[in-house]
């Protein structure tokens, strides 16, 4: 009807298919941020302890300024939903937000649909750098692990990008093979510590599956301005990442200076997937499918695919870790298990919903 | 009167002999049954023994049977004597071939190994037997299967009738408390991603003889456990193992420094505890001090 009506006007077809398509990714931009704000309020009310949700309405509010409420609830009441989930659901909103930016900017880059942030040794390299912590004297790991994981990822992909650097450009597909390559030479260094580990291999384990179980604030005051500075950064260059989805020579002759957009593209990726993993572990699956549900949904166009991406991320992770701390609470799951379990089900649907190539 | 106090004497003599007879045997067992109704023969008091747990090793070094043990797994720390072992592996990655070239007449295994190890050594002819420890009756039921199946003489029975002395003490004062008269504890094995002792596990069983609430009894085994669930409980007694691994403190310093514990009643109040883990997870024969201990902790009127 509302296509009919606009059809009647002068404009061409096209251009009133750009309006209508403009239009309802703006209206999936501003719905799924308020998506993602009501997905942390409500979130924020379930957890292995009954909070009612009126209890919880009154302890956000009286932390509003201007509004008194008498308290009526312990101390401990604040104290779970103030410092126990509320930070655990920022982080785990900032990493998944995190995660799916990246894969969207991989996926992007190496025009690749197997692509995911992991590609090119990110995760191999954090992982080697968390064992090498768990393996230090136990009082340093609490500061050494995330240290060394995030020391880890960047210098991988650091040494991956060397590798594959000839002269002043970087071949995509060179990078790609010199990242699995380097990867299972990571990966079998890792195992062998594991194997070596002994009786540390349960935590190597546990972090390896990914976990938000003791997130606390500092963290994610650690993590937050290198997510929040990298997306945009990236999404900043989702015009540049368009048009290299053409031939790069194309790219090239159109303007964009395609070796400086990688270089920026990859650091700015690399930079966010490193400091998601480095306190909660190397948390799979979301970074190959939020991208590719989104694009399924809301079409290829990386200005919108990138922000789009950024909230689906966050509040599927968000979800995922309110299942892994409830279903079998008080006791957790880790997340890895989650994000694989309830994500490819519900990705497999989609695909079969659309029928339709989607790369 | 000489006469009655000759006849209690021979009733005493006879009394003494029966239990002789009854509890210690020193002709080998023949069929013993283990575990979960698993028959073994054994027709000759082994002599060469390998163990493969520790607390396995516990039990035999206590009944004074070190030096019939052969070979001890890697994690075999106590007693000091027991380094000096040939070693088999570890627990679960145990080194077949090696327990073979010991010649063992006995393996002691653990009722864990039961699907992996058991069936590769018994395929290999040897006798294995599995103990299967979950609550510390079972503990000292496991030593005198133990007695049994190695001969043993009486100074071991006597071991074992006064560690269940001991137990009993301590269980006939908490027996009669009432439910609130029994404090919230909550036992941390871990600390960087929060561990616990479920039901079913030998901790819970020692929190309740001591005469306290696990606060983690809905969930069995080891197990993480939610930070908040742990607030929400407000635990009035935590106890915290020390000394797996590198002889560490570090779930006690944890609990000591989480700010977000610091307003539940077992840090207001200063009650925060160690215990040597070993003591209390190894189903050995220190499971006993680790009881009395606990006790003291949870219930310090009734046991100082």
């Amino acid at each position: 009807m509302a296509l009919d009506l606009i059809k009647n006007t002068t404009m061409p077809e096209t251009a009133v298919l750009y309006t209508i398509q403009w239009r309802s990714r703006i209206y999936a931009i501003v719905g799924l941020a308020s998506l993602l704000v009501l997905t942390i309020i409500v979130t924020l009310a379930v957890g292995s302890t009954d909070i009612p949700f009126d209890t919880l309405y009154h302890v956000l509010l009286a932390k509003l300024p201007f509004i008194h409420v008498e308290p009526t609830w312990g101390s401990n009441i604040e104290t779970i939903v103030f410092d126990i989930r509320l930070p655990r659901l920022l982080l785990a909103g900032m990493v998944g937000a995190a995660l799916a930016v990246a894969g969207t900017t991989y996926q992007g880059l190496f025009r690749n649909p197997l692509a995911d942030p992991y590609l090119i040794g990110v995760a191999q390299g954090a992982a080697l750098g968390a064992v090498i912590g768990f393996m230090l004297p136990i009082s340093w790991q609490a500061s050494c692990i995330p240290l060394l994981a995030f020391i880890g990822a960047v210098s991988a992909v650091a040494v991956v990008y060397s590798i594959a650097r000839v002269g002043k450009t970087l071949p995509m597909t060179t990078l790609i093979l010199a990242g699995v390559a380097l990867g299972a030479f990571i990966a079998a260094i890792t195992s062998y510590l594991m194997i070596a580990s002994g009786d540390r291999l349960h935590g190597i384990i546990s972090w390896l599956l990914g976990t938000f179980s003791l997130t606390s604030w500092w963290q994610v005051a650690i993590v937050a301005p290198y997510i929040f500075i990298g997306t945009i950064v990236i999404c900043l260059h989702a015009r540049p990442l368009n048009v290299m989805q053409l031939d790069e020579e194309q790219a090239q002759q159109l303007g964009i200076n395609v070796e400086q957009v990688k270089l920026i593209l990859l650091g700015a990726a690399t930079l966010i997937t490193a400091a998601a993993v480095c306190f909660c572990g190397t948390i799979g699956f979301v970074g190959i499918i939020i991208p590719h549900a989104v694009r399924l949904i809301w079409g290829p166009d990386h200005r919108f695919l990138l922000p789009l991406a950024t909230f689906a991320g966050a509040i599927f992770l968000i979800l995922a870790d309110t299942a892994a701390r409830t279903m079998l609470a008080p006791t957790e799951i880790p997340i890895g298990v989650i994000t694989a379990f309830l994500g490819a089900p519900f990705f497999l649907y989609l695909l079969r919903q659309r029928k339709r190539a989607i790369f | 009167m000489n006469h009655y106090i000759r006849k209690g004497f021979c009733i005493l003599a006879a009394m003494a002999l029966f239990l002789c007879l009854s509890c210690v045997p020193q002709s080998p067992p023949g069929n013993i049954v283990y575990g979960l109704g698993i028959k073994v023969t054994i027709d000759v008091i082994p002599q060469r023994i390998v163990s493969l747990a520790p607390s396995n090793t516990e039990i035999m070094f206590t009944l004074g049977l070190g030096d019939k043990v052969v070979g001890v797994t890697e994690y075999c720390d106590y007693p000091q004597a027991t380094k000096t072992k040939p070693k088999v592996g570890g627990f679960s990655t145990v080194d077949i071939e090696k327990v073979v070239s010991f010649e063992p007449d006995l393996v002691l295994a653990t009722q864990i190994q039961g699907k992996t190890v058991i069936p590769a050594l018994e395929e290999l002819g040897l006798t294995v037997v599995a103990l299967t420890p979950s609550s510390s009756p079972e503990v000292l039921d496991n030593t005198t299967l133990v007695r049994k199946i190695t001969g043993q003489n009486k100074q071991a029975s006597e071991l074992v009738c006064d560690l269940r002395a001991r137990s009993e003490a301590v269980i006939d004062k908490t027996r009669t408390l009432s439910q609130d008269q029994m404090p919230r504890v909550f036992y941390i094995t871990w600390h960087d991603q929060l561990m616990t002792a479920g039901a079913e596990t030998l901790a819970n069983d020692i929190i309740s003889k001591a005469g306290g609430q696990n606060i983690a009894s809905n969930i069995s085994g080891d197990k993480t456990i939610n930070l908040e669930t742990v607030i929400y409980r407000d635990p009035q007694i935590i106890v915290a193992s020390v000394g797996m691994g590198a002889g560490e403190d570090l779930p006690w310093q944890y609990v000591r420094s989480e700010s977000r514990l610091k307003n539940i009643q077992a840090l207001l109040n200063g009650k925060v505890y160690k215990i040597d883990g070993d003591l209390i997870h190894r189903p050995g024969l220190r499971i006993v001090e680790a009881l009395e201990q606990m006790a003291l902790f949870i219930h310090p009127e009734l046991f100082n």
